[in-house]
C-alpha cells in the first residue's frame, strides 16, 4: 500500500509444494470473492434490480464452481484442501492485487462503488506474468499473494492462474520424464458434477494434466473471458462483461466487442437497497441485541458450513448433499440481518460480519438434515 | 391514561408498532425487521383503518409495559386480551395486525366492525405485496417455504420440517429447570 515496486520476473512454480500453496490461495481466493457478492445480492430490496438480481447470482454460484474446481486441481495433486485454518476467510477489507495499484474489497450493499470493485475482481489480464512488491499492515488480508511472502503478489488474477497453469505443466513434464506423474491424488477425493448445480459451467474431476488445464482455463474464461473474448467456450458471458452491462446500461449479444454493448436496455435502481454498514463487525453492534445475538450465531453457522465443505474436499463429498441447504439457510439468515438497522449508525444496516477467527473445532459428524436442524434453532 | 412517555408519535410508532406486533406474533423485533415489512404494513393499515385507530392499540399497548419478562407475560397475554382483542373497535384491527405478519395479506373486516366504525372503503381482502407474500411468518412458523420463493434446494425436503420454539408454547414449555432458554427473550 505504501510503497509498490513492479519486477519482470516472473513468478515460476518450481516444486509440488509450492504448487500446493498456490493452489489452496486460489481457493482462499475463490471464496473470498463469495461474501462480498452476496452482500450485494442479498442489499437488493425484493422485486426490484431484476438484472443486478440475475448477474450478481449467477457470478457468485460461479466462484463456488471455481472454488470446487480449485479443491479438485489440490486434491488431484495429493495436496490436502483446509479451509477451517487460519486465515481462510479474510478479514473485510481484504487486498487485492489490480496492476499497480491495490484495492479493497469490502462486505458492503450494493452501490455503484461495489460495482466498481467487482469489476476490478474480474478485470481482465493485461500484461505477462509479474509480481508486485508491496508492503502492507500486518493483520492485513492480502488475497492473491505470492505464497513465498515477503510482500509480492500477483499484478493481477489471471496472471496468479497463469502461473499455476505453467507450474503444473511445467512440474508435470518433469515427472514424466522420470516415468512418474503429478496427480497422484486419490480419484475418490475429487467432487464431480452429481454434487453441484444451478449454474454455469460444469463441475468435473480433475485427473491428468489435461483435465487440470481445463479447470483453470474455465475459472479465467469465466472470470475475465479470454484475450478479447467476452464470450468463453461455453458461450457464456464473462464475469467482467456481465457486470459491465450494469455500468453501461446494456446487455451484451453475440458480436460486440468489449466495452461496446448493443444488446437490450436495462436499468438498476441504486435507491432500492439497503444501505448496509461497509465492513461491519460485531463490535459495532451494541452487546446482547437480538441482532448481536444474530450476527454471532451467524458467523458460528458459518464456521459450521465451512468445516461441512472441508468435510466434502477430503473425501465425503456426499456432505455437499447436507452443505447445499445449509447454503440457502444463509441466504434467509444474510437477508435478516441485512434488513435490521445498525442503531447508532445514522440509518445504516447490519449485514453478516464474515469474523471467522478458529474454524478448525473439531466437530463430531453429523448427519446433514440434524445438522441443518440446528442452524435456526442457534440463530432464532 | 395517556402519558407523555406512552404517547405514539411519527417518530416513534414504528418501533412501537414493532414492540406491540413482536408480542402477538411470538416472533422477534429482529425477525420482524428481517421481513422488510414492517413500513409497508404500517402504510397498509393507515391506508386502511387510519393512523388514529393505530396509535389508540398501541397506547393501550404501552401501558403494559411496566409488566416485561417471561413471568409478567400471563398478566400481559390477560390484558391484552381484554383490553385490544376483546374490545369490538380494536380487537378486529389487532387480529388483522397478526394476519398481516403471518400471511401479508390485509383481510376485509368483519361487516359488524365497519357498520359501527366504518366506512372504509380501501377494507378490501388484499395481498400487500408480492414480497409480503414470501415474508410472511406463517412458512417459519409451519417449517416450510412459500411455494415459488425462499427455495431450501435440492435434497431438503428429505428433512423433517424445522418448528421453531416460541416462549411460552405448551409443547415447549420447560419442565423443572429453564435450561433451554425461549425462543424470545421477551
Amino acid at each position: 500500500m505504501t510503497s509498490s515496486t513492479i519486477t519482470t520476473i516472473p513468478a515460476k512454480i518450481t516444486t509440488l509444494s509450492e504448487l500446493q500453496d498456490y493452489l489452496h490461495l486460489a481457493m482462499q481466493l475463490e471464496h473470498a470473492t463469495i461474501p462480498p457478492y452476496l452482500t450485494a445480492l442479498y442489499s437488493i430490496k425484493p422485486g426490484t434490480n431484476a438484472d443486478a438480481v440475475h448477474v450478481l447470482r449467477v457470478v457468485a454460484v460461479e466462484e463456488m464452481l471455481h472454488l470446487t474446481l480449485a479443491a479438485n486441481l489440490l486434491n488431484a495433486v495429493g495436496g490436502t484442501p483446509d479451509l477451517t485454518r487460519e486465515g481462510f476467510v479474510p478479514t473485510y477489507p481484504a487486498y487485492l492485487p489490480d496492476g499497480e495499484d491495490d484495492f479493497q474489497v469490502h462486505i458492503a450493499g450494493f452501490s455503484p462503488s461495489a460495482l466498481e470493485t467487482f469489476l476490478k475482481i474480474e478485470r481482465p489480464r493485461s500484461g505477462p506474468g509479474r509480481l508486485v512488491y508491496r508492503s502492507y499492515a500486518p493483520d492485513a488480508s492480502v488475497l492473491g499473494a505470492h505464497p513465498g511472502g515477503g510482500g509480492a503478489h500477483f499484478y493481477s488474477i489471471g496472471e496468479f492462474y497463469a502461473a499455476i497453469e505453467d507450474g503444473i505443466k511445467t512440474l508435470e513434464e518433469e515427472a514424466q520424464a522420470q516415468g512418474k506423474t503429478i496427480f497422484t491424488g486419490d480419484h475418490a477425493r475429487q467432487v464431480t458434477s452429481e454434487y453441484y448445480y444451478s449454474g454455469g459451467g460444469k463441475l468435473f474431476p480433475v485427473t491428468d494434466l489435461s483435465s487440470a488445464c481445463k479447470a483453470i482455463n474455465l475459472i479465467m474464461e469465466q472470470g475475465e473471458g479470454i484475450e478479447a473474448e467476452i464470450y468463453d467456450n461455453e458461450n457464456e458471458l464473462a464475469h467482467y462483461y456481465r457486470f459491465d452491462q450494469l455500468l453501461k446500461g446494456r446487455y451484451y449479444q453475440k458480436g460486440d466487442k468489449p466495452g461496446n454493448p448493443t444488446g437490450p436496455e436495462l436499468s438498476v435502481d441504486w435507491d432500492a437497497c439497503y444501505k448496509v454498514k461497509e465492513d461491519v463487525k460485531l463490535a459495532d453492534m451494541p452487546v446482547g441485541t437480538e441482532l448481536y445475538v444474530a450476527a454471532q450465531a451467524f458467523n458460528e453457522t458459518y464456521a459450521k458450513f465451512l468445516r461441512m465443505l472441508n468435510r466434502a474436499f477430503n473425501g465425503e463429498p456426499e456432505t455437499l448433499f447436507g452443505a447445499v441447504p445449509r447454503m440457502f439457510e444463509f441466504r434467509n439468515l444474510m437477508t435478516e440481518l441485512i434488513r435490521n438497522p445498525l442503531p447508532g449508525s445514522n440509518g445504516l444496516y447490519a449485514a453478516p460480519t464474515y469474523e471467522i477467527a478458529g474454524v478448525a473445532r473439531n466437530d463430531a459428524p453429523t448427519a446433514a438434515p440434524a445438522a441443518v436442524g440446528a442452524v435456526k434453532e442457534v440463530v432464532a | 391514561m395517556i402519558t407523555e412517555q406512552n404517547l405514539v408519535t411519527d417518530e416513534n410508532r414504528l418501533e412501537r408498532f414493532l414492540a406491540f406486533s413482536a408480542e402477538v406474533t411470538a416472533f422477534t423485533v429482529f425477525e420482524l425487521q428481517g421481513t422488510g415489512q414492517a413500513e409497508a404494513y404500517l402504510k397498509t393499515i393507515g391506508d386502511v383503518v387510519g393512523a388514529a385507530l393505530l396509535d389508540e392499540i398501541l397506547t393501550v399497548h404501552g401501558k403494559q409495559m411496566s409488566t416485561t419478562g417471561d413471568e409478567g407475560r400471563p398478566a400481559r397475554n390477560a390484558y391484552l386480551r381484554r383490553e385490544i382483542f376483546g374490545s369490538e373497535k380494536l380487537g378486529p384491527i389487532a387480529r388483522n395486525i397478526v394476519k398481516l405478519w403471518y400471511s401479508g395479506v390485509w383481510y376485509e373486516l368483519p361487516t359488524a366492525w365497519t357498520e359501527n366504525y366504518g366506512p372504509a372503503p380501501k377494507d378490501v381482502t388484499f395481498v400487500v405485496s408480492p414480497a409480503s407474500y414470501v415474508e410472511g411468518l406463517l412458512w417459519t412458523a409451519i417449517g416450510a417455504h412459500p411455494a415459488g420463493a425462499k427455495a431450501p434446494g435440492y435434497g431438503s425436503w428429505a428433512a423433517a420440517p424445522r418448528i421453531p420454539r416460541f416462549a411460552g408454547d405448551p409443547a415447549h414449555l420447560p419442565a423443572a429447570a429453564d435450561e433451554e432458554p425461549a425462543r424470545l427473550p421477551a
